[in-house]
């Protein structure tokens, strides 16, 4: 592994483990802020193979995922939280409890989609290998386990961008999508952020068997 | 060759015997200078042992018989772990070879756990409560401390730690970057946990977020300078494993003039790693008694990932 593919797993790896920050912490505002910090890393790692690849396409991608994603989708959450309300948690949660079990899930998840799905996929070999895509799964999984795990709306809506993340790292990854397709899913999930943001306003908890309640 | 084995095993175990009061007293200095306060001379641990050695030992009648023998098994265990990491030479020495690093780990547990069990056996209720707050925490330390040193040995393929040592200094820094981080911090947190320092646990008797010094309520005498001599030792032997396999495991020699060059580069070390620790200590405040166990539950899932990322990253 040369220089280069280190920085490139290095910061792979710290969205896998930003990932884990928003799963441990009980601050919303700090889950919010986290996800701000995962979309940083992931606009840098697209700005790096940018370059690399010298595809204008990339560079363009990143400074999207800055605009929309660290700045706009964190600007809209925000603001659904009242100033009074700025240091509000989320209660009756054991944090070691769902590191171990987010752990577990992750490690048995990957290990076995990896192992029978990924393993035998070849990537661009110049950039990373393929076992770089742990990464983005470890991050979906994640984003997954956060939404399950959660009661309090914006953490949940925080697990559905942290999904979505995931895969524009797959997308950065994998293979080049047209341009087009990913701006769209990204103007997609900031206008599913707006409108969850006014459903915020209204309830800002959902627990999972409410409909069954009557 | 059998003389040069010699001395440097007796040099090895008589720097982690002699010395290891001597860095816990630098870093209580520093720690005081840093925070304008003039502080103990750095020789007081030697003060402080010479003084409870003199002293009788007044034994609690509600005791049992291992409250008596708890102290000597756990400093011997600390002892004997000086034989078997690399704390000084970067060579085997004698008794190297009667167990690895899985070895070393199961024996510093063995040592925690007796000495809970022996705070136990003293039947005081204060001692009781320490010995089960420590319980409560050490599931998860173990954990850490086992995954770290498997994952060690996954990477270098061997589960000897001075061949560990000798492995990462004959390959370039490049080659070990990402996974030699997870686990400095893995167990970089872990030490500051065992050690018992500030974002864990404040020192003293005053205290009520203690958790170490709690075993000791009713020791006294040489029972209580033997279990504090063995507090020196655990951090002088955690801190050389940080130092020597995790953080600089370059420039230890061996051989019979070379090896005496090791006490002043092992003392440089260690005043690297005391500086780090006074930064940490200086400028963070306690952690609640019922957040260490997330704080632990933080470093035993850097552990594991660690082994996972062990798994996919060495190709």
């Amino acid at each position: 592994m040369n220089m280069i593919q280190s920085i490139i797993f290095l910061i792979a790896s710290m969205v896998a483990i930003s990932g884990f920050y928003i799963q441990g912490i009980e601050f919303i505002i700090a889950n919010i802020r986290g996800q701000s910090i995962q979309s940083i890393l992931i606009a840098s790692l697209s700005f790096i193979m940018g370059f690399l690849e010298r595809s204008l396409d990339l560079i363009i991608l990143g400074i999207m995922v800055v605009i929309l994603r660290v700045i706009l989708i964190n600007y809209f959450l925000e603001r659904t939280i009242p100033k009074k309300r700025k240091f509000s948690v989320e209660k009756y949660l054991s944090v070691p409890y769902l590191l171990i079990v987010d752990l577990i899930f992750i490690v048995l998840s990957v290990i076995l989609i990896y192992k029978f799905v990924f393993s035998s996929m070849i990537l661009r070999e110049s950039i990373a290998p393929s076992n770089i895509l742990v990464f983005p799964l470890i991050t979906f999984f994640q984003g997954m386990f956060l939404i399950a795990s959660r009661k309090s709306t914006h953490t949940q809506i925080i697990g559905y961008v942290e999904e979505e993340n995931a895969m524009i790292l797959f997308g950065i990854f994998l293979l080049p999508i047209p341009l087009i397709i990913e701006a769209s899913i990204f103007l997609d999930v900031l206008a599913l952020v707006v409108i969850s943001s006014i459903i915020v306003l209204e309830k800002n908890e959902h627990n999972p068997v409410e409909d069954l309640i009557g | 060759m059998e003389e040069t084995l010699l001395l440097e095993t007796i040099s090895q175990v008589l720097f982690t015997l002699l010395m290891a009061p001597l860095f816990s007293g630098i870093m209580v200095k520093l720690k005081a200078n840093v925070e304008s306060r003039k502080g103990p001379s750095i020789f007081q641990p030697y003060f402080d042992l010479i003084k409870l050695f003199k002293k009788e030992i007044l034994i609690p009648s509600t005791s049992g018989i291992f409250f008596k023998i708890g102290p000597y098994l756990s400093f011997s265990i600390y002892l004997f772990i000086s034989f078997l990491i690399p704390v000084l030479i970067p060579t085997p020495v004698i008794f190297t070879a009667s167990a690895d690093f899985l070895g070393g780990a199961l024996l510093f547990s063995t040592a925690s756990f007796i000495k809970a069990l022996a705070a136990f056996d003293s039947g005081s209720n204060y001692a009781k409560l320490g010995a089960s707050r420590i319980m409560s925490f050490n599931f998860l330390a173990e954990g850490t401390l086992i995954t770290v040193f498997f994952a060690v040995s996954i990477l270098t393929g061997t589960n000897n730690p001075y061949t560990t040592i000798e492995l990462l200094t004959s390959n370039p820094l490049s080659d070990l970057s990402l996974l030699h981080l997870f686990s400095l911090i893995a167990f970089f947190m872990l030490f500051l946990f065992e050690t018992g320092k500030i974002p864990l646990e404040s020192k003293g008797v005053q205290e009520l977020g203690m958790i170490d010094s709690s075993l000791n309520f009713e020791y006294s005498g040489k029972l209580l300078a033997l279990n504090e001599w063995g507090s020196y030792m655990k951090q002088y032997l955690l801190g050389s494993v940080l130092l020597n396999v995790f953080l600089f495991p370059w420039g230890l020699f061996s051989g019979v003039p070379f090896f005496l060059i090791d006490i002043p580069i092992m003392f440089l070390k260690w005043m690297i790693l005391i500086i780090i620790i006074t930064v940490i200590e200086t400028s963070l405040a306690k952690l609640r008694l019922f957040r260490i166990i997330d704080y632990l539950t933080v470093a035993f899932t850097f552990s594991v990932l660690f082994l996972i990322l062990t798994e996919v990253i060495s190709v």
